[in-house]
């Protein structure tokens, strides 16, 4: 299991027991090497279990059964100052850029509180230098951000910001759950920006749940379709996107609303409801 | 270019003679302690018969502002309202909308103009079949409950649900499901004009495109106008005939859709379209549109987008540009020369159109 | 931070904070005020001044039955009432807070258990036994009157904090905190407490007002302390000698007045703490 960072082994999630138990997770595997470094972008719809990978990944969601390894130890059963190293080696970007912050303080706290916890800094000069430098890594610039309240930053400068907090932390692998849904599209391509530039110039290897399979492409790299639960498709996104091999990302592709207004839909092109039936999913 | 279809060009004609409603110079400001927000500020805009209009903006540029004024559901007592709103009742009268009182404005309400908010499908009530809830909205417009019982089925059926759902409770119905309930409530009483904000945010993709596909469909069908408010250029390119960008509260550009996608005139427009990333060009960099959103406690002097534009000019920083028609034709525009189509509209100091006269400024 | 902007927006706060603050005052500066009404006379003591004297330059509000001055009678009244309402408040407030919180963050069995003997809290009838214990307790101070009232009054507070404890552990910045390793004790400390303050602000007022309201029904069925006056007893004196068929009505009508201003004032502060940190309540933009 050498020279893998993360790994993803038959892992099956279930909430709930009984009749009421849903199978968030079936049998997902993924991995991450710890090099070359990568993107890989878990695609879906709401329900497909997208976001619990990424949680099962980062720690917080244990599954039910299978395996979440890191450096092929489980991470569920790390030691305190195992957690201390697996945290800074994988992190987390999360959808909601407001409810990510804590109203009650101001967007310093975020630094402060990632140097202190990982022993970041010997001085109060090295924080300071850090948390500049780190900003200026997202082009924000410090009095833009620092000392004030989080609300009175727009959304797409509070998630600029979780990209500095992480690369503080110069991690092997960042999770990003939604990190750019609730953003203005004008700001989306920066985010996507920044994740790449962190692979190419720090080897930093990204996991980008979304539900947009034109963000997937844009970003490039890999590309894992779910769909209830399970991995349906997985491999280069360009092969992937060029010919889909499943009906669901088939469907999902011809979904997406093209920018071209000559490139309409046409209404009630063959049967409705064929292609979500062939790709089984609700036609509603 | 595609040339337009016989229906297209008939509906052109139609939409010629007989505007539905006429946004004049709308401003809609809040005030707070904080000091007066002009969330939306002169904005004109015409909706014709059967037409389809979008508004697309980021958030923050007001268009959720704009559309809930526009029927004055919450009525704010901080709230300020100017210019008029014109509409045309189905007996041919035209009514200012922001002069009507409430009793007035719940009657043209559903009959007349039906709104559906923004997540309003997570609203219908969860201890009352579907059916009832559509019928109880006919019953509070003078309809018999027994002639809305009847009606039901074809309303369910219009928009794409078996007449069978009308037995079922919200929960036992998917996201897509609950929507399409929500716009057959809308067209129950068959009004002259849908108002939907952000009527597919947060539906699947799949889903996206069958509500889109309903849409389109009732507009053939029923003859219904539909003013949709998106923040997602792709969602306006796929369903609507003209499209307005809004940006810090104003209209700065519209026009036909085709056009303003393809050509767009304004930067701020031209911005939003390069930032979409899209599967079927070439994979390269976007950089989308620097800087933020600016307060409407404080917009910027002269044009409010001039701080963020990369073709920013000395004018820019000072006068305000207004919106104004620019001549069609070949002509230079933020993409290069490009043949501009007429019925074009644009508030930017790059079209000698928008810029006051010079006289009239000093 | 937080309260100067709540001051500054709510009408309701700047106006039930007023009303209260002005209370206080009064009832700190109740001896100074007394001392210049009816100089060093014990305004308690029977026989003072002529009795159902009518309201004069001398006597604002008159004196009753025993010859006592009303004004001086409601002035050493109006603290002994603060006092029992606030600290009744206190502790209530304490004991829900602590409660709430463990049920809350810990939630499984402990929650079970506490969520069970709260709602029982909450069932039963607490005025009657709230009577049955006053009237039984061998000297009733205020002190241990308050005590009487708080037990009684917590589980309300101590519900608010719960629920509102399980929809702060599931907020995102929780999940940052983990992220960061930040431990229990400096979630609970540092992301929890801070955003709590709010609502034990109101736990506190609302809990404060249940507090006054019982003890007025307490004194007023003459269950209160003996050896102290407070506004509910004077009430239940006066309505006791019936003298409203006398015409003296103005000696009820002060302490009435005064009770009505503190249920007012933190019946306000509570309303307008809730409006503005309840976003649904508060409306937008």
């Amino acid at each position: 299991m050498s020279g893998s960072i993360m790994q993803l082994d038959n892992v099956t999630t279930i909430f709930g027991a009984g009749s009421g138990a849903t199978v968030a997770n079936d049998r997902v595997s993924l991995e991450i090497a710890e090099s070359p470094p990568r993107l890989l972008s878990i695609v879906g719809e709401s329900g497909s279990g997208k976001t619990t990978a990424a949680r099962t990944l980062l720690g917080l969601q244990p599954p039910t059964s299978g395996r979440a390894l890191w450096r092929g130890k489980d991470i569920y059963r790390l030691s305190r100052r195992e957690m201390v190293q697996f945290r800074h080696e994988v992190q987390a970007v999360f959808q909601d850029p407001y409810g990510i912050y804590n109203p009650f303080y101001k967007i310093n706290r975020v630094f402060d509180m990632t140097i202190r916890k990982f022993g970041l800094a010997a001085s109060r000069k090295e924080r300071e230098e850090r948390i500049r430098e780190a900003l200026e890594v997202v082009s924000l610039r410090p009095h833009d951000v620092l000392g004030r309240y989080p609300h009175q930053l727009s959304g797409g400068e509070r998630q600029r910001v979780m990209l500095a907090r992480a690369y503080l932390l110069k991690p092997k692998v960042i999770v990003a759950d939604e990190a750019i849904s609730m953003l203005d599209v004008a700001v989306r391509a920066v985010i996507m920006n920044i994740l790449i530039d962190f692979k190419d110039e720090l080897g930093i290897s990204t996991v980008f749940i979304t539900h947009d399979l034109s963000a997937a492409y844009y970003l490039g790299g890999d590309i894992m379709v779910m769909r209830r639960g399970q991995v349906v498709e997985t491999g280069d996104v360009d092969t992937v996107l060029k010919a889909p091999s499943h009906p669901y990302t088939q469907l999902l592709l011809e979904s997406i609303p093209s920018p071209d207004p000559d490139d309409r839909w046409e209404i009630g092109a063959g049967e409705l409801g064929t292609l979500e039936r062939q790709a089984g999913v609700a036609a509603q | 270019m595609m040339p337009a279809t016989t229906a297209e060009t008939q509906r052109a004609h139609r939409q010629g003679d007989a505007p539905l409603l006429e946004i004049e110079n709308l401003a809609i400001h809040f005030r707070s302690p904080k000091g007066v927000a002009r969330v939306v500020d002169g904005t004109t805009l015409t909706i014709h018969r059967n037409e389809i209009v979008g508004v697309a903006g980021e958030s923050g540029s007001g268009k959720t502002t704009l559309v809930e004024a526009l029927l004055q559901i919450v009525r704010f007592p901080n709230r300020e309202t100017r210019g008029r709103v014109m509409f045309t009742t189905r007996a041919g009268q035209k009514v200012d909308l922001m002069q009507l009182g409430p009793r007035q404005m719940r009657r043209l309400r559903l009959d007349e103009i039906a709104y559906v908010p923004q997540g309003s499908m997570n609203s219908l009530n969860p201890v009352v079949r579907v059916g009832t809830q559509i019928v109880d909205g006919m019953v509070d417009h003078g309809v018999g409950e027994r002639e809305a019982r009847r009606r039901v089925p074809g309303i369910l059926e219009r928009v794409g649900l078996e007449p069978r759902v009308a037995k079922l409770y919200p929960h036992e119905l998917s996201g897509g499901m609950k929507q399409r309930v929500i716009i057959a409530i809308a067209i129950s009483m068959n009004p002259a004009l849908i108002i939907a904000d952000e009527p597919t945010t947060a539906l699947d993709v799949n889903v996206q495109r069958r509500i889109l596909e309903t849409l389109s469909r009732l507009r053939d069908e029923l003859g219904v106008a539909i003013l949709m408010v998106s923040h997602d250029l792709p969602v306006h390119a796929q369903l609507v005939d003209r499209v307005a960008v809004m940006y810090a509260g104003q209209i700065v550009e519209t026009g036909d859709v085709r056009s303003v996608v393809k050509t767009p005139l304004h930067p701020y427009a031209k911005g939003l379209m390069q930032a979409i990333p899209s599967i079927t060009k070439p994979r390269e960099r976007l950089e989308g549109i620097r800087g933020t959103t600016p307060s409407p406690f404080a917009w910027p002097d002269g044009c409010r987008f001039h701080n963020r534009c990369p073709y920013a000019m000395e004018v820019c920083a000072n006068v305000p540009p207004f919106i104004a028609g620019v001549r069609a034709g070949q002509r230079e525009t933020v993409d290069g020369v490009m043949d501009v189509q007429p019925g074009r509209e644009v508030a930017c100091h790059l079209y000698p159109e928008s810029t006051p006269d010079a006289e009239a400024t000093s | 931070m937080v309260f100067v902007n709540l001051f500054r927006e709510s009408g309701k706060f700047r106006l039930g904070s007023i009303i209260t603050l002005l209370l206080i005052v009064l009832a700190l500066l109740h001896q100074p005020l007394v001392e210049w009404r009816i100089g060093n006379a014990d305004p308690m003591k029977v026989g003072s001044f002529p009795i159902f004297l009518d309201p004069s330059g001398e006597h604002w509000l008159g004196t009753d039955r025993f010859g006592r001055d009303v004004v001086s009678l409601v002035l050493i009244a109006l603290p002994i009432s603060l006092t029992v309402a606030f600290l009744a408040g206190a502790i209530s407030t304490t004991l829900g807070v602590v409660i709430g919180f463990v049920s809350g963050y810990k939630g499984g069995r402990i929650d079970a258990v506490l969520r069970t003997i709260t709602d029982m809290f909450i069932v039963i009838p607490t005025l009657p036994l709230i009577i049955i214990l006053a009237a039984n307790t061998r000297n009733l101070g205020s002190v241990k009157l308050a005590l009487v009232l708080a037990f009684f009054s917590w589980p309300v507070a101590a519900r608010v904090i719960r629920s509102q404890v399980m929809s702060l552990r599931e907020r995102p910045y929780i999940e940052l905190s983990k992220m960061t390793n930040l431990s229990d004790r400096e979630i609970i400390f540092g992301d929890i407490l801070p955003n709590m303050a709010p609502y034990v602000a109101i736990g506190f007022a609302q809990a404060s007002v249940g507090s006054a309201f019982a003890l007025v029904g307490l004194t007023v069925l003459g269950l209160g302390p003996s050896s102290q006056m407070d506004l509910g007893r004077i009430i239940s004196e006066a309505l006791g000698y019936g003298v409203i068929s006398l015409g003296k009505e103005l000696i009820f009508v002060a302490p009435v007045v005064l009770l009505i201003l503190l249920f007012l004032g933190l019946a306000l502060v509570s309303q307008g703490m809730e409006e503005f940190f309840n976003p649904r309540l508060r409306g937008q933009v």
